[in-house]
């Protein structure tokens, strides 16, 4: 037999063709799925080498081989007079005329046919990989609050607890009163107002309507240091809640009309906490006496001056500048998983460009030379008396010395000014105490109520005498034990709550750096030394460094006609 | 069945199940016991932080205050922690500040109520505490004097700072009148300064005691262990030597009069405007819950939104309910600046004209109910919450169900059977008491409007 026959017998030279048209198939399927973006570019070539290389291995597979009802054998194998080569061989044909209609049919398509793509083929981009989330490094911090900082810079932690089926969302915005200046005094806090009052896709009041028809309440505050918004939710409303929140920092509307009303609400709070409120009145005043160059001396609603001068433009570029990703710090607790804030977050937040850090506060408070002292004279049945002290910052050590000093001192009906003042001596109505933890050096500040007729000068220098006391001879083993039990219990007290564990996630990486140091909490309390309280004690409780502001009626000063 | 139907059957009932849940709150197991003085027992343990809230609430409170000594209740509860069992008042507060804990013992309408929050290690000294100021106080005559003048002048100087906290106190003296609830709950200057010594001692004898009251416990112990200590530091406490006060039902108020005080100089005005309107055991919760929220009872609120959002009259409004076991208060209540008292009083009384009309619309219903339910959980989160919410349970007599079925009562509502409720809690704009604190001078013509007025100074020692 002729080397042409043989091939024509086993089927090789059929074979041969419908590789080819196969190939061909194939090879105009790989085509649309590479220029569609199905497949990758390089497909193409990598098919064309496949059918290349496989040509031959097919043709010698038909040569040794043939189908026979017991499947393949080598053809010296089969019985010839068995062989149903020439069934397969029609088979062949049939499968070659069937690719080649197909062909055809796929050539004329194409011509005539409407081009259209399957899916746009997007720019060559890298594919981002998945994100890598920042689980706790140190030992105590539970090991399910985990944390990730996006491209853009916004940072987001989330604590889980499915104790309640809801979740507490905190962004804290690193914008306070201490990035004013004269002329844009009670910016931050007009803004915390502005926030609900509108977007370019919601009408404003549609922000609170939306939310709280998805069972969601809200607040804000805003502090010397940051504007904080709060959201408390179902969980069924995450999705509503963080689209929202995206909206309104991506879209914020500052209507006119609205300004103009929202201006009058400020006033409006203004004179409720201020105006009309000695305890606010006389506040005011000591801030801005104690800080003569820092903006901790602004007050944080604003000068009346400055709330009735705000223009749109202040608004405008201040919330550029401060609301900005990377300005951001969210807290996620309650119902929820990482994984699916982080993804979320990616598809609500990511959009949101980075801007230029704001300008960092310059100013330090230069050391204090000397007492100051001031008296406002006003109606008053009964007589109020502040004295404040220069002191550390949120992540100083220093403060968490203080902190328990505090504790020992006011707070509690056993605590030093309020057993000694007010219960003993009866010379004041009541004593509360506080340090501010911001960014910045702030005030131990201690606030006394006086009742009617007091002599408000020999108060003050009671309460002087005391802090001089404990700088001079420290606080007692009970009372150290004592202030440990109280941080401790309030520590718990705190994270009993999905909206405690937001709260005190945010404040301590917002200003401690890391919400890891929450939990070094038990451990730094229990580390404060007797010696290192007394010495902050000695450090803080100097006269020079005092602060001293009364406020009481005419008759009530010394040596009035009564 | 084969196990594609099984699990399709498991996935149903949890989605039935979620669905349940997310449409309701179930308060946890506890158990209840009476001792044989007549005090309830409620247990309920919470183990998820190392913490135990406790509530004890001594039926009585103003209400039973002697006539002309308002504020007997009040003081009573102040001068039961200055000193109790074997210890003085600066020890007793040392006791609780040492361990971090945290108690007060304060005066309600008709009750007195200990709240305490210990750390879980520290429940025996806590039960100690409570069972020696309830049992054994000292009642010391120089601590009466020195709380007796603190609360006169604490009454003081809210005059000054905040007038708005006294709202409620004229508010009730006015509506009320000489009925047990209008007794300011704090006392007055004047009824503070006639309390004797002598006096409040019999008041301890007559209106606290055994038969009155209700521990109420959570957190994080054994239900058994700490049913053993209550019983044994409770059980053998005497009775109280008077019957509990149950005031009747006051007849609301028709036709509108005015209280006016005088706070010259003031820069802005407060003002309260109510009438009587229902009890803790009403039947319609749901309806009312729904109905106040709407109304007065959130930012979004048709109060809120016209006076605040819109009209930028004030920095809020809202309405609310006092429902003690006789219909109490229903009031709204706001402030604005001096200039625009009238404007803003006229304001809130056409939205409650609008909502006595027209009712609340369906969306309006829907968005309250979600708004309800998904603020409800976070309010029973805490052991000190949960303790709280059984012994108000207790205290008005209401069954668990009034918890656990508030998700499907909510649901249940409708516009129509919330217009009917509507109709019996809020009144009609022509039958109010308007309580108004600002500056006489300046809006005396203008609130004479509103009905005959009484005029009084903020400075005089009484608010009625």
């Amino acid at each position: 037999m002729s080397l042409f026959s043989e091939l024509r017998r086993r089927n090789v030279l059929k074979v041969a063709l419908l590789y080819a048209v196969a190939s061909l198939l194939i090879l105009w399927i790989v085509d649309h799925a590479v220029s569609s973006g199905v497949l990758p570019v390089w497909a193409s070539e990598f098919m064309l080498l496949l059918l290349a290389i496989g040509f031959p291995v097919a043709l010698i597979f038909a040569w040794v081989y043939e189908i026979t009802p017991q499947g393949l054998k080598k053809g010296v194998d089969v019985d010839q007079t068995q062989s149903i080569v020439y069934k397969t061989g029609q088979k062949l044909n049939a499968a070659v005329a069937v690719l080649a209609v197909l062909g055809v049919a796929a050539l004329v398509g194409e011509r005539l046919l409407p081009e259209f793509e399957l899916i746009r083929p997007e720019p060559v981009e890298e594919i981002p990989l998945r994100p890598v989330y920042s689980a706790p490094e140190a030992a105590g911090v539970p090991k399910e609050i985990t944390s990730y900082t996006m491209s853009n810079g916004l940072r987001i932690i989330v604590w889980p607890d499915h104790d309640i089926p809801n979740v507490v969302m905190y962004n804290f915005v690193r914008a306070g009163s201490r990035n004013e200046y004269p002329g844009i005094t009670g910016l931050s806090h007009f803004f915390e107002h502005m926030m609900f009052n509108g977007t370019s896709k919601l009408e404003p009041g549609e922000f609170d309507r939306v939310m709280e028809a998805a069972g969601g309440a809200n607040n804000a505050y805003t502090s010397n240091d940051l504007t904080v918004y709060q959201n408390w939710f179902p969980r069924s409303a995450l999705k509503t809640i963080l689209e929202l929140e995206a909206d309104r920092l991506q879209n914020l509307a500052i209507d006119t009309d609205l300004f103009e009303s929202e201006r009058n609400v400020v006033y409006s709070e203004r004179r409720l906490r201020i105006d009309d409120d000695n305890e606010g009145r006389l506040y005011e005043q000591m801030m801005a006496t104690a800080f003569l160059a820092h903006p901790y001396q602004f007050p944080v609603i604003g000068w009346p001056s400055d709330i009735e001068n705000w223009t749109k433009e202040d608004l405008e570029s201040y919330f550029k500048t401060y609301y900005a990703p990377n300005n951001c710090t969210m807290i996620f607790s309650g119902a929820v998983s990482p994984e699916e804030i982080f993804l979320l977050a990616e598809q609500y937040f990511a959009p949101i460009p980075r801007q230029q850090p704001p300008p960092p506060v310059r100013t330090v408070e230069p050391e204090q030379a000397g007492e100051r002292r001031f008296v406002i004279e006003s109606e008053a049945q009964t007589p109020l008396l502040h004295l404040a002290f220069h002191a550390g910052r949120a992540s100083d050590p220093e403060t968490r010395h203080m902190e328990l000093l505090l504790h020992i001192l006011v707070g509690d009906k056993s605590s030093r000014l309020h057993r000694l003042l007010v219960e003993e001596e009866q010379v004041a109505l009541s004593v509360g105490g506080l340090q501010m933890e911001g960014f910045d050096p702030g005030l131990v500040y201690f606030y006394l109520t006086l009742p009617p007729g007091a002599d408000i000068d020999a108060v003050e220098t009671r309460v002087l005498e005391e802090l001089r006391r404990v700088a001079a001879e420290g606080v007692t083993r009970p009372e150290l034990a004592k202030a440990r039990s109280i941080v401790l219990a309030d520590f718990w007290r705190e994270i009993a709550t999905i909206n405690g564990k937001a709260s005190a996630l945010g404040n301590y990486e917002v200003f401690t750096g890391s919400y890891e140091n929450l939990f070094a909490l038990p451990e730094d309390v229990n580390a404060v030394t007797a010696a290192q309280i007394k010495a902050v004690a000695a450090k803080v409780f100097q006269r020079k460094n005092a602060t001293v502001g009364a406020l009481r009626s005419p008759a009530d000063a010394p040596g009035a006609a009564r | 069945m084969n196990a594609f139907r099984a699990l399709s059957l498991a996935c149903v009932l949890l989605l039935i199940a979620s669905g349940v849940n997310a449409a309701g709150v179930t308060l946890p197991a506890h158990e209840r016991v009476e001792l044989a003085n007549g005090t309830v027992l409620l247990l309920i343990e919470k183990h998820d932080v190392p913490l135990i809230g406790l509530e004890a609430v001594v039926r009585g409170g103003a209400v039973s205050d002697p006539d002309g000594l308002g504020g007997m209740a009040s003081l009573l509860a102040e001068l039961m922690q200055h000193g109790a069992g074997r210890r003085d008042a600066a020890a007793f507060a040392g006791a609780i500040a040492a361990v971090g804990g945290k108690l007060s013992v304060l005066a309600g309408l008709e009750g007195i109520y200990v709240s305490a929050d210990f750390m879980a290690r520290d429940a025996e000294l806590m039960i100690e505490l409570v069972a020696d100021l309830l049992q054994r106080p000292l009642l010391a005559a120089d601590q009466l004097e020195k709380l007796r003048a603190r609360s006169i002048n604490l009454i003081k100087a809210a005059k000054g700072s905040d007038p708005g906290e006294l709202l409620p106190a004229y508010g009730n003296a006015f509506l009320f009148g000489d009925h047990p609830y209008g007794n300011p709950v704090g006392g007055s200057e004047s009824t503070l300064a006639n309390i004797s010594h002598e006096k409040l001692r019999q008041y301890y004898e007559e209106q606290v005691g055994g038969d009155r009251l209700i521990i109420s416990v959570s957190g994080n112990f054994n239900t058994v262990a700490m049913k053993a200590r209550l019983e044994k530091a409770f059980a053998g406490w005497r009775p109280a030597t008077m019957p509990l006060p149950a005031p009747t039902a006051a007849d609301k108020q028709t036709g509108r009069r005015v209280l006016l005080i005088d706070k010259p100089g003031a820069t802005q005005s407060y003002f309260w405007l109510g009438n009587i309107g229902v009890a803790a055991d009403y039947a319609k919760r749901a309806e009312l819950s729904l109905a106040n929220t709407v109304f007065g009872g959130r930012f979004t609120s048709m109060l809120n939104t016209e006076m605040r959002v819109k009209a930028g009259l004030t920095y809020g409004a809202r309405s609310t309910l006092q429902q003690p076991s006789q219909p109490g208060a229903v009031v709204i209540s706001s402030f604005t600046e001096t200039g625009t008292t009238v404007e803003a009083i006229d304001l809130a009384l056409k939205v409650l004209g609008r909502l006595r009309d027209a009712g609340i619309k369906e969306d309006a219903v829907n968005s309250a109910r979600n708004y309800i339910m998904g603020q409800f959980p976070p309010r029973l989160e805490t052991a000190r919450q949960l303790a709280a919410q059984f012994a108000m349970l207790e205290q008005y007599g209401l069954d668990v169900a009034y918890i656990n079925d508030y998700g499907a009562a909510l649901s249940a509502a409708t516009s129509e059977s919330i217009a009917a409720a509507i109709g019996e809690i809020y009144p009609a704009p022509e039958n109010l008491s308007f309580v108004v604190i600002g500056d006489a001078g300046l809006i005396r013509e203008n609130i004479s409007r509103y009905g005959p007025v009484t005029e009084m100074s903020i400075k005089e020692p009484r608010f009625r």
